[in-house]
C-alpha cells in the first residue's frame, strides 16, 4: 500500500497542532452588521435580491426559530452560543461575474491553490495543460484530483463565486449552481422542492439556517441523465466569526444519476465559528445520488480551544421507487461535529446507504450517524460506521433504524466499529432500532476495541515502526468506507486520517 | 426526574401524590427514612417522565400510566408453590412480609419493615440517577420486604424463593439481599398477582461478596392487568460471579431495570433475558452496567418474542469507566417479531472511556426464517407446530445455557405453560 508510506511521510512533517490549512486571507468583505432580526433576514434577502415568496419563507422559519429550545441530547458539552453575536452575512467583495478564471480576484484563487482546488483543472481538461501545473499540484499533495472530471461550484464564506463546467453541463440539462441563483432563475424547482425534505420547522439548527441561509448549492439533474461528471463544492469558512449557513438542494429526476462530492477546510482561529448547514436530497423513480464528505475543518488547537461547531442537518429522500441515495463521510475536523445524514426511504423498492469515518483528536467531540427510515415496501439500507477515537476526545455514533408498520420487507444492516487510541479518550454507541412491521429484518453489530497487541506485534515484527504499523493497521480499519470514496477523494480522506491522528501514538 | 417543567399533573400523578399524603403516617421508618421518602416524593411531584427523558425513549411512563389503583388492604392471597421444587419460599403478600418462616442454614431473614423502622437500610434508599422514576416511587412508599443475609462461605443446599404476590390495588416492596464472601446460592424472585388492576413497584438490592457465585432468577407473570415497575440493583465483588436470568411473560405494563456494578476485579456478571410478549401490552427491559473497575467481564443474551399487539422494548448501556481496563463486554438482543401490528424496539448502547477493552454488542430484529420453516415443513410436520418448534428453540436456548439441570428444567416448564396459552 504505497498510500501508508506518504501518511507517514506526510505525518512527520506537520505538528500536531499544526492545523495545515490555518491560512487566513485578508479579502475584503462585504457584511450585515452582527446578530439576528428580522431586519438582517430582510438585508441578506435583498442582497440577495430574492423574490418576495423567499423572503416570507426565511421569515417564516425565523419566528418559529424563535420559539425553538437548542436540543441538548447529543453527547457533546459546549459553551452556550450567543446567537446574537455572530455575523449572518458576509460575501467577498463582488467582483461582477467572473467569467474565466483570469477575471477571479487573485487573493481568492491563491487561497484555493492553498486548499488545492484543482480549478486548474479546466484547463488540463481542455488540453491546455501549462507545466506549471503539474509542480503545483505536487505541492499541493493532498488535494490533487489526478483523473476524473469534476465541476466545483466554490464556497467562499458565503457566496459562490466561481462555478466552472457550467456550459458542458447545460449541454447534459444539468443545472448546478449557487442556490441564490438557482432562486432567481428557477424558482419553480426551487419552490417545488426547497424544504420538502428538511421542512422550515424541522429543528433548531434547521429552522435557523432556513431562516439565514446565505448560499449553497443547486443541483438539478433531468429525467433520464446521467450527469457526465462528479460535482464538487468546496465549503470555507473565512470571515472571522461568520457563522455559515449553507443550504444545498440536489434533485435527481426519474432515472438521472449524480455523484456530490463535498470537501470542508477552515482557517486557523481562536474563536469558536458556527457552521449550520442543510443538506436535502430528492430522489425520483429509478434516481440515485451519492453524496460524499471529505471534512476536515479547524479542530481546535492542543488545548481544545477555538475550533469549528457543526451542527448540520442533512437528509436524502428516496421519494421515487428503486431510488437510492448513498452517503459517504470523512469526517477528521472539527471541534464538535453534530450530524446525521439520513436516508427517508419513501418509494417501494428504495435503499439508502451510509457509510461513515469519523477520526477524534485533540478535545474533539463527534456526536454523528445517520437515520434509516424505511417507509415503503421492500426498501434496504445499510450502515458502516467507522469512529477512531484518540487524544482526550469524544466520539459518538447515534443511529436511528425504524421500519414503519406498511414497510413490509424493510431491510437493514449495520455495523460501527470503534477504535480507541490511548486510554483519555472515549467511544460510544447509541443506536436505536424500532420495528413495526413483522417483515422486517434488521440487524445490528458494533465492537469497540483498541489496536489489538497481536495485530501491532505481527507488523512491527516486519521491521516497521510503530506509528507506521498503527497508521497501517487504521488504514485498513476503515477500507471499508474509503472503497466507497470517489477515488480522487479517497486519496485525500487517507491522508486525512493519518494527519489526524499524529501524535496520538506512542 | 424530569427536566422539562411539566404544565398540568396527570391522573395518575396526582393519584400517586395523593395517596403519599394518605400513607404516610402508616409507612415505616425513622427520620433519615422519613427524609428519603419526601424527597422521593418531591422528584415525582415534577411529573413522571416522557419521552423526552433519554433512559424513557420508548417507555413514556407519563403517558403510560393512565390510572393509579387505591391500595387494596383487604386481599387475600396465598403463597405458591416454588418454580424451583424444594424451596425456602419468603412470601410477600400483598406488600406485607410474613412471620412464620422457614428456616435455612447460613441464611439470616429480616423483615423490611423492622429494617425501615429502625433506619439501617436508610443509605440504600436513595434513587440511582435523576431519571429513576421507578427507585422515586418505591422509596416514596415502600412498606416492607425481606432482608436476606447468607453468610460468609455459605453454600445454599436449596433455593430460596422470594414471592410477591399481590391481588389488586398497589404495592411497594423491596427485596434486599447480601451474600458473603465465598457463598454460593439461587434465589428466586418470583413477581406475580391475580385480581383487577395492580400498581406494583419492586425494588430488588444486592450485593455479592468477593468470590461468592449468585445466580438470580426473576420470573415476572404478571396477570394483563398489572402495571409492573420493577428495578434489580447489584453490586459484583472480587472475582465473584452474579447470573441473572429474567423472564417476563405477563403484566399490561411492565418495566424491569437491572442496574449491575461490577466492583472488584475479576467480577463477572451474566444477564439473560426472555421477554414473551402477547396482547395488549407494554414490556420494557432496560439494563445499565458499570464496569467501574479493570479486568471484569460481561455479557448479556436477550431473546423476545412478539405477538398480537405487544410492544416490547430493550435497552442496555454498558458503561466502561475509565480506568476498567481489560474490560470485556458482550451483548446481544434478538428479537422475534411475530405480529405485524407488534413492535420492537432496541437500544444497546456503548459508553467507553478506557482504551484497552473487548466490547461488542448486536441486535436483530426479524421474523421466523422461512428456510427452518421449509424444512420442518418438508417433514410433513403443520406450519403451526413448526412455527411453534422454532420459536421455543430460540428462546429455549437461552436457558439451555444455564448449567443447572433443575433450574433449566423449570424454566422449561414456565415457557411452555405461556406457550400453551399463548401459542
Amino acid at each position: 500500500m504505497p498510500a501508508v508510506q506518504e501518511t507517514i511521510d506526510r505525518v512527520r512533517k506537520i505538528d500536531v497542532d499544526q492545523y495545515k490549512y490555518g491560512f487566513q486571507t485578508e479579502i475584503e468583505m462585504d457584511k450585515a452588521p452582527k446578530g439576528l432580526s428580522e431586519d438582517i433576514i430582510r438585508f441578506i434577502s435583498a442582497k440577495k435580491d430574492e423574490p418576495d415568496w423567499m423572503l416570507e419563507w426565511r421569515l417564516g422559519a425565523y419566528r418559529r426559530w424563535l420559539t425553538l429550545e437548542e436540543p441538548t441530547w447529543a453527547r457533546v458539552h459546549y459553551p452556550k452560543i450567543d446567537f446574537q453575536d455572530i455575523y449572518y452575512y458576509a460575501a467577498p467583495k463582488s467582483t461582477p461575474g467572473p467569467k474565466s478564471l483570469s477575471e477571479v480576484d487573485p487573493e481568492l484563487l491563491k487561497v484555493y491553490e492553498k486548499l488545492g482546488i484543482p480549478l486548474k483543472e479546466q484547463e488540463i481538461l481542455a488540453g491546455v495543460q501549462k507545466p506549471a501545473v503539474a509542480d503545483e499540484e505536487a505541492e499541493i499533495g493532498d488535494n490533487v484530483y489526478k483523473s476524473g472530471r469534476v465541476a466545483v461550484d466554490a464556497v467562499f464564506d458565503s457566496v459562490s463565486v466561481v462555478t466552472t463546467f457550467k456550459e458542458e453541463l447545460a449541454k447534459a440539462g444539468v443545472i448546478f449552481c449557487s442556490i441564490s441563483e438557482a432562486i432567481r432563475e428557477h424558482p419553480e424547482l426551487v419552490k417545488k422542492y426547497l424544504g420538502s425534505v428538511v421542512p422550515t420547522s424541522d429543528n433548531f439548527y434547521a429552522t435557523l439556517n432556513s431562516a439565514v441561509f446565505t448560499d449553497g448549492s443547486f443541483v438539478f439533474v433531468p429525467k433520464g441523465v446521467r450527469c457526465p461528471m462528479e460535482l464538487s463544492t468546496y465549503f470555507r469558512i473565512n470571515e472571522k466569526n461568520t457563522g455559515q449557513f449553507e443550504r444545498t438542494l440536489i434533485i435527481a429526476e426519474e432515472g438521472a444519476y449524480v455523484s456530490y462530492l463535498e470537501g470542508c477546510t477552515a482557517p486557523q482561529r481562536d474563536e469558536n465559528q458556527l457552521h449550520a448547514a442543510v443538506v436535502e436530497l430528492i430522489a425520483l423513480d429509478d434516481a440515485e445520488i451519492k453524496y460524499s464528505t471529505v471534512q476536515n475543518w479547524y479542530p481546535g488547537d492542543a488545548e481544545g480551544k477555538g475550533g469549528i461547531y457543526n451542527f448540520v442537518t442533512k437528509r436524502g429522500d428516496c421519494r421515487g421507487d428503486r431510488s437510492k441515495i448513498s452517503w459517504t463521510q470523512v469526517e477528521t475536523g472539527s471541534a464538535i461535529t453534530w450530524k446525521y445524514p439520513s436516508c427517508i426511504l419513501r418509494g417501494d423498492d428504495s435503499s439508502g446507504e451510509f457509510y461513515s469515518i469519523a477520526v477524534s483528536n485533540g478535545y474533539q467531540q463527534v456526536d454523528s450517524g445517520t437515520k434509516m427510515i424505511h417507509l415503503g415496501k421492500n426498501t434496504s439500507s445499510r450502515i458502516i460506521s467507522k469512529g477512531i477515537a484518540a487524544g482526550f476526545s469524544q466520539n459518538t455514533y447515534r443511529g436511528q433504524v425504524s421500519a414503519h408498520r406498511k414497510a413490509t420487507n424493510a431491510r437493514n444492516f449495520t455495523n460501527c466499529d470503534s477504535l480507541l487510541i490511548g486510554d483519555q479518550c472515549g467511544a460510544h454507541t447509541v443506536p436505536y432500532m424500532e420495528a413495526k412491521n413483522a417483515t422486517a429484518k434488521f440487524e445490528h453489530e458494533a465492537t469497540t476495541s483498541k489496536i489489538s497487541e497481536d495485530q501491532k506485534f505481527y507488523v512491527m515484527q516486519r521491521g516497521i515502526p510503530e506509528e507506521e504499523a498503527i497508521a497501517l493497521i487504521v488504514n485498513g480499519f476503515v477500507k471499508d468506507v474509503i472503497q466507497q470514496l470517489p477515488m480522487e477523494f479517497a486519496v485525500e480522506a487517507q491522508k486525512l486520517i493519518g494527519i489526524s491522528l499524529e501524535g496520538s501514538v506512542g | 426526574m424530569n427536566m422539562h417543567a411539566q404544565p398540568q399533573r396527570t391522573l395518575a400523578e396526582t393519584a400517586l401524590i395523593d395517596a403519599f399524603g394518605e400513607r404516610l403516617s402508616l409507612l415505616p421508618g425513622d427520620g433519615a427514612v422519613m427524609v428519603k421518602r419526601d424527597d422521593a416524593i418531591e422528584a415525582i411531584k415534577h411529573g413522571l417522565p416522557t419521552r423526552r427523558v433519554e433512559s424513557w425513549h420508548y417507555t413514556d411512563l407519563r403517558r403510560l400510566l393512565t390510572s393509579v389503583p387505591a391500595f387494596e388492604v383487604g386481599a387475600v392471597v396465598k403463597a405458591l408453590a416454588p418454580v424451583l421444587e424444594g424451596s425456602a419460599v419468603l412470601p410477600v403478600l400483598n406488600g406485607v412480609s410474613q412471620t412464620k418462616l422457614p428456616e435455612v442454614e447460613g441464611v439470616t431473614v429480616q423483615r423490611l419493615s423492622e429494617k425501615l423502622t429502625d433506619g439501617s437500610v436508610a443509605p440504600g434508599l436513595d434513587p440511582y440517577g435523576d431519571d429513576d422514576a421507578i427507585g422515586a416511587l418505591n422509596t416514596a412508599f415502600v412498606a416492607d420486604g425481606y432482608f436476606v443475609d447468607i453468610a460468609d462461605g455459605a453454600e445454599l443446599e436449596k433455593p430460596v424463593e422470594l414471592q410477591n404476590l399481590q391481588a389488586g390495588g398497589q404495592s411497594h416492596v423491596r427485596l434486599l439481599a447480601r451474600v458473603g464472601a465465598g457463598a454460593k446460592a439461587i434465589i428466586v424472585e418470583r413477581q406475580t398477582g391475580e385480581g383487577d388492576e395492580t400498581l406494583v413497584s419492586s425494588v430488588s438490592q444486592l450485593v455479592v461478596g468477593d468470590g461468592a457465585e449468585v445466580t438470580w432468577l426473576i420470573v415476572q407473570e404478571q396477570p394483563d392487568t398489572a402495571t409492573h415497575l420493577a428495578q434489580f440493583k447489584a453490586h459484583i465483588g472480587k472475582d465473584a460471579k452474579l447470573t441473572l436470568f429474567v423472564m417476563n411473560a405477563g403484566g399490561r405494563l411492565v418495566r424491569q431495570e437491572v442496574v449491575v456494578r461490577t466492583t472488584g476485579e475479576g467480577a463477572d456478571f451474566k444477564l439473560r433475558g426472555i421477554n414473551l410478549l402477547a396482547g395488549d401490552t407494554h414490556t420494557d427491559t432496560t439494563m445499565v452496567l458499570d464496569h467501574a473497575v479493570p479486568h471484569t467481564t460481561s455479557t448479556e443474551v436477550i431473546r423476545n418474542v412478539v405477538t398480537g399487539k405487544a410492544r416490547g422494548v430493550f435497552q442496555g448501556r454498558i458503561n466502561v469507566h475509565q480506568y476498567a481496563q481489560k474490560t470485556n463486554a458482550k451483548m446481544a438482543c434478538n428479537t422475534l417479531l411475530l405480529s405485524d401490528d407488534g413492535e420492537f424496539s432496541t437500544k444497546p448502547e456503548l459508553e467507553i472511556f478506557a482504551d484497552d477493552v473487548v466490547c461488542g454488542h448486536g441486535a436483530t430484529v426479524t421474523e421466523i426464517d422461512h428456510n427452518h420453516l421449509f424444512y420442518l415443513m418438508a417433514r410433513g410436520i403443520d406450519e403451526k407446530s413448526a412455527r411453534g418448534l422454532l420459536v421455543k428453540a430460540f428462546v429455549a436456548e437461552v436457558i439451555e445455557e444455564l448449567d443447572d439441570e433443575a433450574l433449566v428444567e423449570a424454566l422449561e416448564e414456565r415457557l411452555d405453560g405461556w406457550f400453551s396459552t399463548h401459542g
